[in-house]
Formats: structure tokens, sequence, C-alpha cells
């Protein structure tokens, strides 16, 4: 049964009379270029594209382009929107090469669309099994991608390899036993020839690590646990055998400093996450910082924001790095908001405290010693019977990226004033089971707390402007040249703000909680700016 | 093609050899002409789970049968069927004077169908099928003579003028593998036609459709460029459903195709 099916395609005169008033350019440029490391390191410097998903190593997440401006981005509107079959709240944030853009969907699959159009090249679906242990959603944060390859996280604990060009699968990795309480939600971070990559679990008396893989052959280089064990003096820091199940997740992508050579990273809450009882001590390192040797993965300072957390105050930000000035000397830093409510200026050479200050209510310390560690209020450990304490557990923030803007030399973070009922229970380790010993409980409607997005000096900890949000925001932020800030809220917002002042400029009601982070690219010189809201990938520009 | 569908069926229908009589088969597969609608994942899936309630205290949780209950194992070639209607039939009907009964009346029929399906697609095993080539022998032929990692990808490594063959056996039984040797054009999925695109400037690109619509068109090309046209930047298009893999019925002895045959089915995941 031999088919010969030609369609030959003549296009009516009318359309192409239209054709020629518009002449044929864009399209023939064939995408794309491989994405070397010598590009991924200066991404900053092709703001046409967004190469990794926080931007740019430095995770500032500020793009040079400037074509949407304060001028006209009340002129942006929708040019198309990709719907992921799946219903979830994407937290993706893709990424574009040269005019193709990737976009992870729920719960572990990608897609490439041209960037123009939003309409599909490929879709690569990921085999789950059905017995998967997640606390927070089926949920994927995007893509990495090096030369013509792009790796992803799955919730499986998987690390896959895909063709960029055609979605083929090259290599697929177990990096933990997703029967034990580990799942894959972040963006993974290319550094140098490795592909780094952390774990989440946090909720399941897991023992946290970050790994470093062969993006070749998928084959592990190194890995660095975020809980000290046996043969790490800090071990001491865990009452008896407490570290075996001590957390420290990994679950948010970090920043890379190239010429530190030293990578990022924040690691989650102690397991169990509301009773320390069995956990007495500091338990290092979780809700840290941690800056890893790029190429051996060995702890190079570390930074506790929170020594013994009994609230689930997970360091699962996003480092920004920055190079400020700082009482008259131009300083390498790391900015970090952090879950507990405290903003944070840390030098990043050696993990020295410059700047501490809240940023968000909290009643739980009194302020931060000389070192940057908490001095703690008495009586806030949750209690059988429930305490309230400020931050909620959802925190100040979460991991919803912040930015910083080295044009207005802000950093910005979605901020929220709440507080909740803490409570403890009990509770026995089971492998694959939830490990958290209590939980927490608003006492008041969710409207009552106070959200904003807060613009700080970085050299001072000092909120130079807010910009009021109802009820609250689990969006990230992006900047750009044009002076603008772009972010959403849960009500399902997209706006633009000025950046130096944060006076509103646009906003458009997508009509789904935005709980992703925004980004800006473009093509043949049109610049657009992405957003996932509900389980929609939107793309805007500004009128033809 | 897909997992239901046993390589003699085709012949089955062609000859109009029943075995059983027409009276018997249910409405939906007069229908549907014998065809299960219900094949898709989705149905294996549910299908499983109905076959774990209701089946799997005589024939085992994995379907590989249990000697105490006498149910025969259904993941090899089954003894009583030989097609999709068949195995249909049996689930209805039950087998006469065995512990093998039918399902209550009022289990729907698209129900039954999600079973056929579950049950077809666990006789994938290579192990069940008898197949006269040497797997060893097709993949020193593959990577080899053939050549045939040049347009495709096995396993992460190869070219991308191809499907990705790395799960091949999953989807193709080793009679549809012999067609996709000897006869490609047979069956081409829209993803590998080719267009070829004229501009309005003149300019032609050519490349295999990975993506078109009302409006646009995207393509790939041999050297794995990504193109996206709109249909009103475009002069003209033309469309060739043909298969641009040559046919190996000339190149290949009976026996090398079989050995070929042989080693795409052992493909799959756990592989
Ligand atoms: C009470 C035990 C029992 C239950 C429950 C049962 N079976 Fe069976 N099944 C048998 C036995 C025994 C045979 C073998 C009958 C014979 O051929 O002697 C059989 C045979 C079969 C066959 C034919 C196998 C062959 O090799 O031809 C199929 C197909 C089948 N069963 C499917 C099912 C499905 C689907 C279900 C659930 C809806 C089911 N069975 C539930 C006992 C059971
Ligand atoms: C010139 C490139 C080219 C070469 C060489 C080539 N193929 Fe193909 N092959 C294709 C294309 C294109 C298709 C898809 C169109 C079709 O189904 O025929 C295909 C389809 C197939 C399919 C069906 C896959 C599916 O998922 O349906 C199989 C099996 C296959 N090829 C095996 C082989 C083997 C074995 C060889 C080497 C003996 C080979 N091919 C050599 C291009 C090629």
């Amino acid at each position: 049964m031999k088919r010969l099916a030609i369609l030959l395609v003549s296009l009516s005169l009318a359309v192409q009379v239209s054709a020629q008033e518009e002449p044929f350019q864009t399209t023939m440029t064939p995408a794309f270029s491989p994405v070397t490391w010598e590009r991924l390191l200066n991404a900053a410097d092709e703001p046409e594209n967004w190469l990794m998903y926080s931007g740019n190593l430095s995770s500032q997440r500020f793009s040079k382009l400037d074509q949407i401006n304060t001028s006209n981005v009340a002129d942006l509107e929708l040019k198309w929107a990709y719907q992921i079959p799946v219903i979830d709240r994407a937290e993706t944030v893709p990424i574009v090469v040269d005019g193709i853009m990737f976009i992870t969907e729920a719960p572990s699959n990608v897609v490439a669309v041209d960037a123009r159009t939003g309409r599909r090249y490929w879709r690569y679906d990921h085999d789950l099994p059905e017995d998967l242990r997640i606390c927070c959603g089926r949920n994927n944060r995007g893509v990495a991608i090096l030369g013509e390859t792009l790796f992803m996280s799955t919730l499986d604990a998987h690390l896959v390899a895909l063709d960029a060009r055609t979605g083929n699968l090259l290599w697929d990795v177990a990096v933990a036993d997703y029967a034990k309480g580990y799942s894959k939600t972040a963006a993974p971070l290319i550094v140098k020839d490795k592909v780094v990559t952390g774990v989440a679990g946090g909720e399941f008396g897991i023992r946290g690590f970050i790994d470093a893989y062969d993006p070749a052959t998928g084959e592990r280089l190194w890995r660095t646990y975020t809980i000290a064990g046996p043969g790490n003096p800090d071990v001491s820091s865990w009452s008896e055998d407490s570290w075996q199940t001590g957390g420290g997740a990994s679950w948010i992508t970090g920043s890379y400093d190239p010429e530190l050579n030293q990578i990022y990273w924040g690691t989650g809450n102690p397991g169990p996450d509301w009773n320390g009882d069995a956990r007495l001590g500091d338990n290092l390192y979780s809700d840290s910082a941690l800056a890893l040797n790029a190429d051996n993965g060995e702890i190079e300072w570390y930074f506790q924001f929170t020594p013994h957390d009994v609230h689930d105050w997970d360091a699962i930000q996003v480092p920004i790095l920055a190079d400020i000035n700082y009482q008259g000397r131009l300083r390498k830093v790391m900015m970090w908001a952090n879950r507990n409510a405290f903003y944070y200026t840390i030098d990043r050479e050696n993990g020295d405290f410059l700047v501490g200050k809240p940023y968000a209510l909290q009643t739980w310390a009194q302020g931060l010693d000389e070192n940057g560690r908490p001095i703690r209020v008495p009586g806030m450990f949750p209690t059988y019977e429930g305490i309230v304490v400020s931050p909620s557990i959802g925190g100040a923030t979460n991991w919803w990226s912040p930015a910083f803007s080295p044009q207005t030399g802000l950093f910005y973070v979605n901020a929220f004033d709440g507080e909740q009922k803490f409570f403890k229970r009990d509770e026995e380790y089971t492998e694959g089971e939830r490990f958290t010993g209590g939980g927490g409980q608003y006492i008041q409607p969710i409207d009552t707390y106070f959200s904003a997005i807060r613009a700080l000096d970085p050299s001072t900890g000092d909120i130079r402007w807010e910009f009021p949000i109802q009820p609250r925001s689990s969006a990230g932020i992006s900047t750009t040249a044009g002076n603008l800030l772009f972010s959403g809220s849960v009500d399902g917002y997209f706006y633009a703000l000025d950046a130096r002042t944060g006076e509103e400029l646009w906003n458009v009601s997508l009509g789904a909680r935005v709980h992703a982070a925004p980004m800006t690219f473009s093509v043949d010189g049109e610049q657009f700016v992405t957003i996932a809201a509900g389980n929609v990938v939107m793309t805007f520009g500004l009128k033809d | 093609m897909g997992l239901n569908s046993k390589f003699w069926w085709k012949w089955l229908l062609v000859g109009g050899t029943f075995c059983f009589s027409l009276t018997n088969i249910p409405a939906l597969a007069q229908e549907t002409g014998f065809i299960n609608l219900y094949n898709t994942g989705v149905d294996i899936r549910l299908g499983a789970r109905y076959f774990e309630r209701q089946c799997s205290r005589c024939h085992g949780l994995d379907a590989k049968g249990n000697d105490e209950t006498g149910a025969p194992d259904l993941t090899v070639r089954l003894s009583r069927a030989s097609s999709d209607a068949g195995v249909f039939r049996i689930i209805r009907e039950g087998i006469a004077g065995t512990a093998m009964l039918p399902v209550s009346a009022d289990v729907p029929d698209p129900q039954v169908w999600q079973l056929v399906t579950y049950i077809a697609s666990l006789n994938t095993d290579p192990a069940n099928f008898d197949l006269p080539g040497s797997v060893a022998a097709g993949a020193a032929l593959f990577t080899g003579r053939g050549d045939c990692g040049s347009c495709h990808m096995v396993g992460g490594v190869g070219g991308r003028r191809g499907p990705d063959l790395s799960r091949v056996g999953e989807r193709r039984d080793p009679d549809e593998l012999k067609t996709d040797l000897i006869d490609p054009n047979e069956t081409v999925l829209p993803r590998w036609w080719t267009i070829r695109a004229t501009a309005t400037d003149g300019t032609v690109v050519e490349g295999w459709r990975m993506g078109e619509d009302t409006f646009g068109i995207r393509l790939i090309d041999a050297n794995a460029n990504l193109w996206s046209f709109s249909k009103e930047q475009m002069q003209s298009y033309e469309r060739v459903e043909d298969s641009t893999m040559p046919s190996y019925a000339q190149t290949f002895s009976e026996s090398e195709i079989d050995d070929l045959v042989a080693y795409l089915f052992s493909l799959r995941k756990e592989n």
C-alpha cells in the first residue's frame, strides 16, 4: 500500500500581496547555535536570550533589554499563550535560545516552541511511577542548557538530558531513590563542564545533597551532603544519629562566581520540620548558604541563617551575586532575603556577615548578633497546643526569585507579613513517609495580613520603597534596563512597576495564580516578556 | 499499530476466517469493525486497575497466572483467543465449564475493551516471541553495514534524520518492524513527512514536519536547524508524505532483516 500523497499549496493571491508588503525576513534565521560555556558565562551580554533559570550566573534576573520601558510598557499586549496540558500551578521559567523557547510542564515534561508564536516543535514526556512522594505539587521549574543538550530534574528524582533540537532522550540517571522521599523540581545550573543539581524531599526525612554530573554521560562527578555526617566535625551539631534524617533539601537553583570559582546554593529545613527535640544542636548545614568549590564540591564556607530551625524556614532562596559599594569599598557580596524575615548581605569571598535586618514582620528574634546569628526570643518554639509566631510557615518570602537591578542598585523581594500557629507532634521516622513533627495553621483569614514588593538597599538593608499587594504574592521578580520591574500575585495579576520608585505602570489580570518568575527576551529586535499563570505560559509584547 | 495490534490480526480480517460466529460479536465490536478503540496509555492504566480488582485474585497481580486457581498466564500468547475480539469475548462470556466466569453484565463494553488492551500490552515481552533473528547480529548490522545510526538515535547516540529508536520495540511489533524496513512508505507518521517551503523572496527550505497548523509550519532540516514559518510569509509549500528512509528489501537478505527485527524489537526502556 504505497502512499504518494503530495500536497502542493499555493497560497492565495490576496495573501501573497499582503506578504509582499511585509517582507519575509525573520524566520529565515535557522535557530539555534550551540550554547557554549562562554555564552553562559556572558549571558548578560546577549539579552535577546534567557539562557538559564535566573537569567545569568549571578542570578540577578536583570535584563539589558530596554525596548519595553517605563514610557511604553502600558502598550503591552498578549502575543501568544501556551497551555500546559496538565492542570497545576506552573512554576516554570522558560529559557530562550535564538528564538526557541524551552518550557517545562508539570509533572516532568519539556516542550520546545517558537518563541515568537508559542507553537510547538517537539515535546518530551517523562515516564513517572505512580507512587511518587511529593510534598508540594507536581511541579518543575525549568531546564538548563549546555551545547545542544537540555538538562531537567524530574519528580522521580532523576536527571535527564535531552537533545535540544529533537527532544530525544540522551540519558536518564536516578539521582536518588524516589521511594525514600526524594524528588527533583528545580532547574539545574551549568557550571563549566558540569551539571549541578539539588534535591527536594525535606518533609520526608531525607539527607540532602548537591551533585555535579558529566553533561555527556550523566556520570556523577561529585556529591556534597548538605547535612554533616560522620567524618565531619560538624556532625556534632546533631544530637545522636539525627543527622541521618536531617533534611537540608536543596530544591532551588544556585549561582556561580567564575572568579572565585564558587557555587552558592541554599539548603532547606532540618528534619523533622517542627519538632527539634530529637535533633538538638545547630543542625548544620540546614537553612544555610553554602559556598562550594566548583571543581570538587567541597564546602569552602557556610553561613547558617537559622540555627536549629523549628519553623520550616528553608534557606531555599536564589542567591543573588553582585559587586556593591559597602562602607566605601567595592565588595563581592551575596544578597539574601530569607524565609525567616531577615535580609542579609554577605561577603561571598569568605561568608562574612555584613548586613542583616528584618524586611518583614517577625516575632521570633530580638535581632542578629555581630556574626549574623539570630538572638532568639525565648519560648517561640512550636508546642503541642500551638503558639503564634511570625513569619508563617510559608515564610516572609519563599523560593520565588528575588531580583537585583545594577541600574537602580536595589534588591527586590516579595515579602509577606504573616503569622501562624505552630504545632509540634511526636513522630517516628518511616522511610518514604512524611516526617515533619508538626504543622501550622492560620488563625485569621489570609486577607488580614499585609504583603508587598519591597525594594532594599543592599548596603544597609533599609527599605527604599514598597508596593502593597493584596492579598499576597508567590511570584518571582525580574527587572530590566527599561527601569521596569515585573512580577505577579496569587490572585492572578501580572504587572510592571517603575524599578526606581515602585510606581505602578501596567497590569493585566491573567485569572490564575502567578507562581513563577517572569523573564524577557527578544527575537529579531522585538522584545517580549513571558510569565506563567495557572497552567498557561503567556508572552507579551508591544502593540505592532 | 500500537500495543493491541497482533500482527496476524490483519490476516484474520482479510481472510475472513473468524474463529467464532458473527452473532457472538458484541455490538460495539461490530460497529467498529473489530478495532479496539480503547487503546491508549490511559486505557492500559484503567484496564490494569480493573484487572487488579477483578481478575488478579485468580490470575495474579502480575497476570502471570496461578497454579492453585488454574488461571493461566496472560502475559504470553493466549491459548483460547488469538485476537482482541476473542479476548473480549472470553471476558464477556467466560469460558464455559471453568472457573473463568463472565464479567458482570453491567460492566460497560469500554471497560472490557480496556481489559483487552491491558492484556495485549502484557504480551510485548520479547521472550514471548519466538523470533527467527539474532539480536546481536541485528545490533551489529544496525551500527555496521546498515549505518542506521546516521539517521536514528538509540540510547542518545545517532542522527536526527529519523525517529529515536531507543524504545521502538514497545511501539512496533515484529511484523510492523519488518514492514518498516522493507516498505518504509507503508506507515509514515506526520512528524516524518517532508515539507519544501518557498518564501516570498524565493528562498527554499526543506525539512521534516515538526509541526503544522492553520497559520504556521515548523521544520527541522537535514542539518538539524529548526525553522518556523508563518504561512503568510510563504509563496508556496509542498508536502510529501513518503518516507525519506530507503527500503532495505534489496540491501539485506531475509535473515539479515530478521536479525534487524529481532534487535529492534529488543529495544525498550529496560535495556
Ligand atoms: C475465579 C478465578 C478467575 C477469575 C476471577 C478470572 N479468571 Fe480468567 N481464567 C480463569 C481460569 C481458570 C481460566 C482458564 C480456563 C480454561 O481455559 O480452562 C481463565 C482464562 C482466562 C483467559 C484465557 C486465557 C488463554 O490463555 O486463552 C483470559 C483472557 C482471562 N481468563 C481473563 C480474565 C480477566 C480479564 C478476568 C477479570 C475480569 C479474569 N480472567 C478473571 C480463572 C479466573
Ligand atoms: C536516511 C535516513 C535513514 C536511514 C539511513 C535509516 N532510516 Fe529508518 N527511518 C528514517 C525515517 C525518516 C523514518 C520515519 C519515516 C518512516 O516511518 O519510514 C524511519 C523509520 C524507521 C522505523 C520506524 C520507526 C517508528 O517509530 O515507527 C524503523 C524501525 C527504522 N526506521 C529502522 C531503520 C533501520 C534498522 C535502519 C538501518 C538498516 C534505518 N532505519 C535506516 C530514516 C532513516
